[in-house]
């Protein structure tokens, strides 16, 4: 290692004592550690919150509903009011400028413009 | 403010009592360690971990919290990223959180047998039980923590600024966290979880759409957009619009006010080095170029006048070799010509005068045997007129003969016309484009290069198109099939053709190639992809003709012939100035911060914050009277997403919609958005009833999970 490197100490020791087990202990060189974790769509699966009275406040409960004003339309381009959409790309678009440099967007470009909006074409 | 972190070891440790609460802020930005009853936390750091490999000794190091990347290049990073331990705001990696916690034990100053401090660390609002049963765990287990406590952190944080007078028993706290947003209703000093709020969306989500917008916008930059440097770029420049139309028409009329709120980054750059060494160049390379055609020419000049002497030499050979015979007798004319190799005096004659024809044809002159094949055609076609069963068979073969070579000789003079007529236009439109040039050079060269442009896209894209096409043409089986292929429609058409053809066969025999019909689907398959490759034939013609002309008059083209340049290159059309240098942040400042408020701008289907604290009031239990109004008079920003300009006059507006009118309405920011909830978490430990607040080992053993999913703190002591 590197002198600078071992002075700064930015990577973190293996063995502290203030721990009972130590790292290399519990996670051993070689196994597939990250697998098996859950993520949060399978934590709050396991959690079966519908055993329990609905009204006790769990994750799941205290989450927004959806919006009740109207979907606010702005161009995706250009962040203006946008009262039109693109038939072929489904883009919004508020005026003729922005409309002819949709329509010169490649693929990709669209795509990406699609997908901030999360209304993106996904193939699995 | 940019990333802050603090992480030198502290040396104190020892001399805090066995009794000193350590107090931890565990969020997803940011983790604060430090000792219960101080103002400050010792220790805080970005709450992410990256697992590099050394580049000299190969292994695997872990590195916690942001660094300085000047050191960071003796690490190969290309394959770990950094990794955090939360997903939303929910903590389910508890290797990651290990390491974090290492780290920040570490630095605290940690080095004892174990950790033999009570804990208070802070969860997010309703925390799965497995999550946080495992985090008891973690602390239990590894680091033999005596007792634990868990607590939320925006309720220290209102605590805390209940204390400083900012807001009342009754209020509201409105947190944007990294992650998440919480509402969350206080009611005499405690948390009501069950009006409580969450909308997914945190700064987190700011960031990453200004990131996306602005890659987007200047695509050749992209390599400078790193997500650190578009955070800094937030914290700087966004705000929030008191009202977003009428913000956004502002700038759409393009106004003064507009231009004046419109920030420019002005990335580094160095102009090019002045034009000498082109212009140079050029006349380098023309004078190459004129020396290369003057070597052509000599050679050209060399071999015509080689091809002319030789011809001369047979000419006058074949002329001798005639006179000779004129001169020998008539019985030795057979042998004579024998030894020379003609077969008789008409053999030398002819082959004398195609020698003279071929010689004027090299000394260009005007070969008379064309001209005299017009006025010879008349006579040799007389057979034509003749009708046919006039003729006797010889007759008529050659009648058929000369009607074969007459129809051929109009038809290459048809074509001569043709080819006249043609280039008598081509030489009208290039008088009229030079006479367009003269009268307006700059806009003949715009749209010129405009055209140019368009034409090399269309014809790039066709091209990428034809090798997506060519991918799945060749390689059906190795599954390569992307998404450019499917996309198209023709490409479309073409697999569902392949699919029904394939299906229909069915079990049993193959009768594939029985009915005609099943050709035609070969031929329609095929043809998808013929037809892509006439079309653009023209274009590329038109294509280089332009790239031709633009290279006569303009000095600074470069014609992009290449076809593999991807987009992501400036287009050279002119010398780079230093605007193509520049990212200018428009609309983009505040419509980022917008989707806090309108969730729906990144397709988050959920309320935005001023709807939030309507619901949150709507799901209140139990409301006395004037609760409500009592929670509009006190509400607090937390958070480290509530540093925009704007914000607390956006929400009071929102807020103002939606209850009663005039109800009395008062938004404040707390004292220090970020810091305030260790502060609160540190002060709540440092009171005397913390200790009945904790839960020991042998607690969390016996009383199980489900004492622990109803374990709450309790607020006010």
């Amino acid at each position: 290692m590197e002198p600078e490197v071992i002075e700064s100490e930015i990577v973190l020791p293996t063995h502290f004592s203030f721990k009972k087990t130590q790292m290399y202990e519990k996670y051993p060189k070689g196994q597939a550690r990250g697998r098996h974790w859950k993520h949060l769509k399978q934590i709050i699966q396991a959690e079966n919150y519908q055993n329990y009275p609905p009204n006790e406040p769990n994750y799941v409960n205290i989450e927004s509903p959806p919006s009740m004003h109207p979907c606010k339309r702005i161009c995706d381009i250009t962040g203006f009011e946008a009262p039109y959409l693109d038939p072929r790309t489904s883009l919004r678009y508020a005026n003729a400028d922005v409309f002819k440099l949709i329509r010169s967007l490649p693929n990709e470009y669209v795509q990406r413009y699609l997908a901030l909006r999360n209304a993106a074409v996904v193939l699995k | 403010m940019p990333f802050i972190s603090q992480i030198q070891r502290q040396t104190d440790y020892s001399s805090f009592p066995s009794s000193c609460p350590i107090v931890i802020d565990n969020g997803a930005s940011y983790f604060r360690i430090g000792w219960a009853g101080e103002t400050d936390p010792r220790v805080m750091f970005r709450n992410i971990v990256q697992r590099p490999r050394h580049k000299t000794t190969g292994e695997t190091v872990t590195i916690v919290g942001d660094h300085d990347p000047a050191l960071m290049k003796y690490f190969d990073c290309t394959r770990s990223g950094p990794r955090s331990a939360f997903d939303s705001n929910v903590v389910y990696q508890f290797e990651i959180m290990e390491y974090i916690l290492d780290f920040g034990f570490d630095r605290l100053g940690a080095d004892r047998s174990q950790v033999d401090h009570p804990v208070l660390i802070t969860e997010c609002p309703s925390n799965p039980i497995q999550s946080r049963s495992k985090m008891a765990e973690l602390l239990f287990e590894s680091y033999g923590v005596p007792s634990v406590a868990f607590g939320v952190d925006a309720a220290f944080s209102y605590k805390y600024n209940q204390q400083l007078g900012f807001c009342d028993n009754d209020g509201l706290a409105i947190c944007s966290g990294f992650t998440t947003s919480h509402v969350i209703p206080f009611v005499d000093g405690e948390p009501v979880y069950e009006a409580c709020c969450r909308t997914n969306v945190g700064g987190y989500h700011v960031t990453d759409y200004l990131k996306q917008l602005v890659s987007l916008k200047y695509p050749h930059h992209m390599s400078r957009l790193t997500w650190e440097k578009v955070e800094d770029l937030k914290m700087e420049h966004c705000y929030i619009a008191s009202d977003y139309a009428s913000e956004v028409r502002l700038f759409q009329k393009g106004d003064k006010e507009a231009e004046e709120k419109t920030r420019c980054w002005q990335l580094p750059w160095t102009p090019s080095p002045a034009e000498e060494p082109p212009s140079e160049e050029i006349a380098r390379k023309a004078a190459l170029k004129e020396k290369q055609s003057q070597r052509l020419r000599e050679m050209a000049e060399a071999k015509r006048s080689s091809r002319i002497n030789e011809l001369e030499n047979e000419l006058k050979g074949l002329e001798f070799l005639l006179q000779q015979l004129n001169h020998v007798e008539e019985n030795d004319i057979p042998s004579f010509l024998a030894e020379s190799g003609y077969v008789s005096k008409q053999g030398i004659e002819s082959s004398l005068v195609k020698v003279t024809q071929s010689l004027r044809k090299a000394k260009r002159e005007e070969v008379e045997s064309e001209e005299k094949a017009d006025p010879s055609t008349a006579e040799k076609y007389t057979l034509i007129n003749i009708p046919d069963n006039m003729l006797t068979p010889e007759q008529l073969k050659e009648k058929r003969k000369q009607l074969f070579l007459k129809t051929t000789s109009e038809g290459r003079q048809r074509a001569k016309q043709k080819r006249f007529e043609e280039e008598l236009e081509r030489e009208k439109l290039n008088k009229q484009d030079e006479e367009k040039r003269l009268e307006n050079p700059e806009l003949y060269l715009e749209e010129l290069r405009t055209k140019h442009r368009e034409l090399s896209e269309k014809v790039e894209q066709r091209k990428r198109l034809k090798t997506n096409g060519g991918h799945t043409n060749g390689n059906n089986v190795s599954g390569g099939v992307g998404r450019g292929e499917r996309l198209n429609a023709a490409q479309k058409e073409r697999m569902r053709l392949l699919t029904t053809a394939a299906f229909d066969r069915g079990k049993g025999e193959d009768t594939f190639g029985i009915k005609d019909e099943d050709w035609q689907l070969y031929k329609l398959m095929s043809k998808d992809n013929d037809d892509d490759e006439e079309g653009p034939d023209e274009d590329e013609a038109e294509l280089a003709r332009i790239s031709s002309r633009l290279r006569e008059i303009d000095p600074a083209f470069v014609s992009k012939s290449e076809p593999g340049s991807s987009a992501s290159e400036i287009p050279r059309f002119r010398p780079l100035t230093k605007e193509d240098f520049q990212v200018i942040l428009g609309v983009e400042r505040f419509r980022c911060p917008e989707i806090l408020f309108n969730p729906n701008l990144i397709g988050v289907d959920q309320a935005g914050l001023d709807e939030m604290t309507g619901v949150s009031m709507r799901r209140l239990p139990s409301k006395g009277e004037g609760l409500e109004e009592r929670m509009t008079k006190s509400i607090l920003l937390i958070g480290g997403s509530c540093h925009f300009p704007g914000m607390a006059e956006r929400l009071e507006a929102g807020i103002r919609m939606i209850r009663p009118c005039g109800t009395p309405i008062q938004v404040i920011q707390a004292s220090d958005p970020i810091f305030d909830a260790w502060r609160g978490a540190s002060a709540y430990a440092a009171a005397m009833h913390f200790p009945q607040q904790t839960f020991s080992r042998m607690d969390y053993f016996e009383k199980g999970e489900d004492w622990l999913r109803r374990y709450q703190l309790k607020y006010t002591l």
